[in-house]
C-alpha cells in the first residue's frame, strides 16, 4: 500500500470529512487529498444539514466525537463555544451544531494544510482506472488524477421508486401546505419524527398518520451501562433463529437481575458487524426481512425530550401510528386519496390527504439510484450490488469489488455505501471507526 | 474445557466435511465410525442443526449434511454453540457466570487472567474453518513429533 499517496474522496458529508481526517493524520509531507463535495455545506451532508433546534442527535454528545481515539472530542468543542454545559447528560445536541462541528474541522484543516488537503465544489459524475491509478470526471468537464478514490457518497435523497409520489421532507417539492390540512407519513421511524417535528415547527395543526408495516416507534434514551461483554461471550455464524433466542435470553436475564435492555443493545453494539459478517447469507436476508424492524426501534433511540413530544401528540390525536401497507395512492386536485391495507385485519382505510411525505428509509438499489458516479461504476461493471441490494459490494477493507468479482486496489467506499459487508455503518460512532481503518490501510500504515 | 459434546460435534462435523456435495451420512455410521455414543450423538446433531451448521433430512433415504461449504464454518463458532462462551473456567464467563463460593471475583486475579485466556482460544478458533481442521496433517506431525524424541 506504501508510495500511494493521492486520494480523492467522492462526497464531503460526515463519512467524507472523517476520512480526510484520518488520512491528515498521516505525517507525510506528500500526502495529497481532495475532497469533493457537490453541495455548499461541507460536513453537512443529509444528517446534519437541517437547520431545526428541534433535530437532534440521536446519541449522546460524548458518544459523537469524529475522532474514535478522542472520545470527548465533540462533548469538548460544544462547550468550548458555550452550546452546552454539566446541566443536561446525557446532551443531545441539535444536528445542525453537529453540522458545523464537522465543517469546522475540515475547514481549519484545509487552512492549516493548503497542500495536503484540498476542499473542491463540485459533482464527480464518473471514475475510470488508469495505469497508477484512478481518474475522477467531474460534472464541469474537468478531472482529478489520483492514486486511488473513495466513494462516500451516503444516502440516495430521492424517493424510492415506488413511492415516487412521495415527497421527501425538507426537499424543494416540499412546498407550503394549508396548515389544517391532513398528512401522511410512509414510515415511522426516526425520519418520520424529524418530519413530524418540521411540520410542528411551521406551524402545520392538521392531523398526521404515520403509517409501516409494524407501526412501531423507536424507544427513547435512558441513562444506563451497558452490559460488558466479549467476543467469547457472542454467538457467532449461527442461524438467525438461534441468535434471536440467544438475545432475547440474554436481555431477560438481564431484567431479572435488575438491568434495563438497553443494556444489552448498547453492549452488543461493538460485536454488531462482526455478526454481521459471521451469518450465512440466509440469515442476513431473514434479519433484513423480519428482525430489523424490531431492532431499529430499540437500537436507534432518541432524546428522552423528543419521545416525551411524540407521546403527547399520539395521545391527544395529533400524530396517529398505523401498522399496515400502503396499497394504492391516488392522485386527486386537492392531494391523495390512500388506500392502506391494515396490518392483520381484512379491511382496506381509505385516507384522504394533502400530502405524502416517504421517510420509509427504504434503501433503494443503488444500481438505479440518483447518485451518479455509483450509478456509472456498477453501469460499466467496476462495481456492483451487494447481495442483499442494499449497497455496494465491498470487501471488509472497503475495497469496491467489480462485475467479476474481483475487488479493487483503486476504488474504494465507506459510510452507509457500505452497509451490505457492514450492516451498521449509518451513525458517526460506526463510520469514525471504519475511517481510521481505511486511512491506516490507504496510508501504509495499517498494522 | 472443551467438553466432550464439543469433541464430538467436531468430530461429527469432519465426518460430514469429507461427504461429496449433496450426500448425507446417517447418525448411525457417523457414531461408529467416530466412537461416539448414538443417543448423545442424536442430541449433538439435533443442537447443531438448530443453530444452522448442518441440516438434517428425515426417513429412510435421511440424515445428516452440512450446511454450508466447510470453508465457511468457524470451529469456535460451533463450540460456542455446544459448550458455551469458551470459558476455561466456570466464573471467566460474562453471560453465562456461574461465582465461585470460595473467592470474590472482584479481586480474583485467577478470574481476570482465564478471561484473557477465554479471548486468547476465542481468536484462535474463530479464525480456523472446518475445512483447514479437516485437512490440518495431524499424522505428519505425529511423527515428526517420534521423529525428534
Amino acid at each position: 500500500m506504501s508510495g500511494r499517496r493521492s486520494f480523492v474522496i467522492v462526497g464531503g458529508g460526515a463519512s467524507g470529512v472523517l476520512l480526510a481526517a484520518q488520512l491528515l493524520k498521516s505525517d507525510d509531507p506528500a500526502l495529497r487529498v481532495t475532497v469533493v463535495e457537490r453541495s455548499d455545506g461541507f460536513g453537512h451532508g443529509l444528517a446534519y444539514s437541517s437547520t431545526l433546534d428541534e433535530h437532534l442527535l440521536n446519541v449522546g454528545a460524548r458518544g459523537m466525537s469524529a475522532f474514535p481515539d478522542e472520545p470527548d472530542h465533540f462533548w469538548r468543542w460544544l462547550r468550548k463555544h458555550g452550546l452546552a454545559d454539566d446541566s443536561e447528560t446525557p446532551f443531545f445536541a441539535p444536528r445542525r451544531l453537529y453540522g458545523d462541528y464537522l465543517r469546522k474541522i475540515i475547514v481549519g484543516m484545509a487552512e492549516r494544510e493548503p497542500v495536503r488537503l484540498r476542499l473542491l465544489h463540485g459533482l464527480a459524475t464518473s471514475l475510470s482506472p488508469t495505469a497508477s491509478g484512478v481518474e475522477v470526471q467531474l460534472a464541469n468537464g474537468t478531472s482529478l488524477i489520483a492514486h486511488a478514490a473513495i466513494l462516500a457518497a451516503g444516502h440516495d435523497t430521492e424517493p424510492a421508486s415506488e413511492f415516487s409520489f412521495a415527497v421527501k421532507p425538507g426537499s424543494n417539492a416540499d412546498a407550503p401546505l394549508p396548515p389544517d390540512a391532513p398528512v401522511l407519513i410512509l414510515g415511522t421511524g426516526l425520519s418520520m419524527v424529524d418530519a413530524w417535528l418540521a411540520l410542528r415547527h411551521r406551524g402545520h395543526r392538521g392531523p398526521v398518520i404515520a403509517l409501516s408495516r409494524r407501526g412501531l416507534l423507536p424507544a427513547p434514551h435512558r441513562a444506563g451501562k451497558p452490559l460488558r461483554l466479549d467476543s467469547a461471550d457472542v454467538p457467532l455464524g449461527t442461524d438467525l433463529s438461534y441468535f434471536v433466542d440467544w438475545f432475547r435470553d440474554l436481555v431477560r436475564a438481564h431484567q431479572k437481575a435488575g438491568g434495563d435492555w438497553r443494556d444489552v443493545v448498547d453492549g452488543i453494539r461493538p460485536f454488531n458487524q462482526r455478526i454481521w459478517q459471521s451469518w450465512p447469507a440466509g440469515a442476513r436476508r431473514r434479519f433484513l426481512e423480519h428482525t430489523k424492524a424490531w431492532w431499529d426501534i430499540h437500537r436507534h433511540r432518541m432524546a428522552p425530550q423528543i419521545h416525551s413530544r411524540l407521546s403527547a401528540a399520539l395521545e391527544s390525536g395529533e400524530l396517529k401510528l398505523l401498522a399496515g401497507r400502503l396499497h394504492e395512492a391516488r392522485q386527486t386536485p386537492d392531494g391523495f386519496v390512500a388506500q392502506v391495507q391494515l396490518r392483520h385485519q381484512p379491511t382496506i382505510e381509505r385516507i384522504t390527504v394533502a400530502r405524502i411525505y416517504d421517510c420509509t428509509g427504504i434503501v433503494k438499489d443503488v444500481a438505479s439510484g440518483s447518485i451518479a458516479i455509483v450509478r456509472s461504476l456498477t453501469e460499466r461493471g467496476l462495481a456492483r450490488v451487494d447481495p442483499l441490494r442494499i449497497g455496494l459490494d465491498v470487501t471488509v477493507n472497503c475495497a469496491v469489488v467489480d462485475a467479476a468479482g474481483a475487488a479493487s486496489d483503486k476504488i474504494y467506499a465507506i459510510g452507509p455505501l457500505t452497509r451490505g459487508t457492514f450492516f451498521e455503518i449509518d451513525a458517526v460512532p460506526d463510520i469514525r471507526v471504519q475511517a481510521a481503518h481505511l486511512a491506516a490501510r490507504l496510508t501504509g500504515t495499517a498494522t | 474445557m472443551l467438553t466432550k459434546k464439543g469433541k464430538y460435534g467436531l468430530k461429527a462435523l469432519v465426518h460430514l466435511s469429507h461427504l461429496p456435495a449433496g450426500q448425507l451420512a446417517f447418525v448411525g455410521d457417523i457414531a461408529t465410525q467416530n466412537s461416539i455414543p448414538k443417543k448423545f450423538l442424536d442430541a449433538i446433531l439435533g443442537e447443531m442443526r438448530n443453530a444452522g451448521f448442518v441440516q438434517s433430512r428425515k426417513g429412510k433415504e435421511g440424515g445428516y449434511r452440512l450446511a454450508r461449504p466447510a470453508e465457511e464454518i468457524m470451529v469456535g463458532h460451533v463450540v460456542r454453540v455446544l459448550d458455551g462462551p469458551l470459558a476455561p473456567i466456570s466464573c471467566a464467563s460474562r453471560t453465562r457466570y456461574e461465582a465461585c463460593d470460595d473467592c470474590d471475583e472482584a479481586t480474583c486475579q485467577v478470574r481476570h487472567m482465564m478471561l484473557d485466556v477465554r479471548q486468547a482460544i476465542a481468536d484462535v478458533l474463530d479464525r480456523r474453518s472446518l475445512a483447514e481442521m479437516r485437512d490440518a496433517v495431524n499424522d505428519a506431525l505425529l511423527s515428526d513429533l517420534k521423529h525428534h524424541a
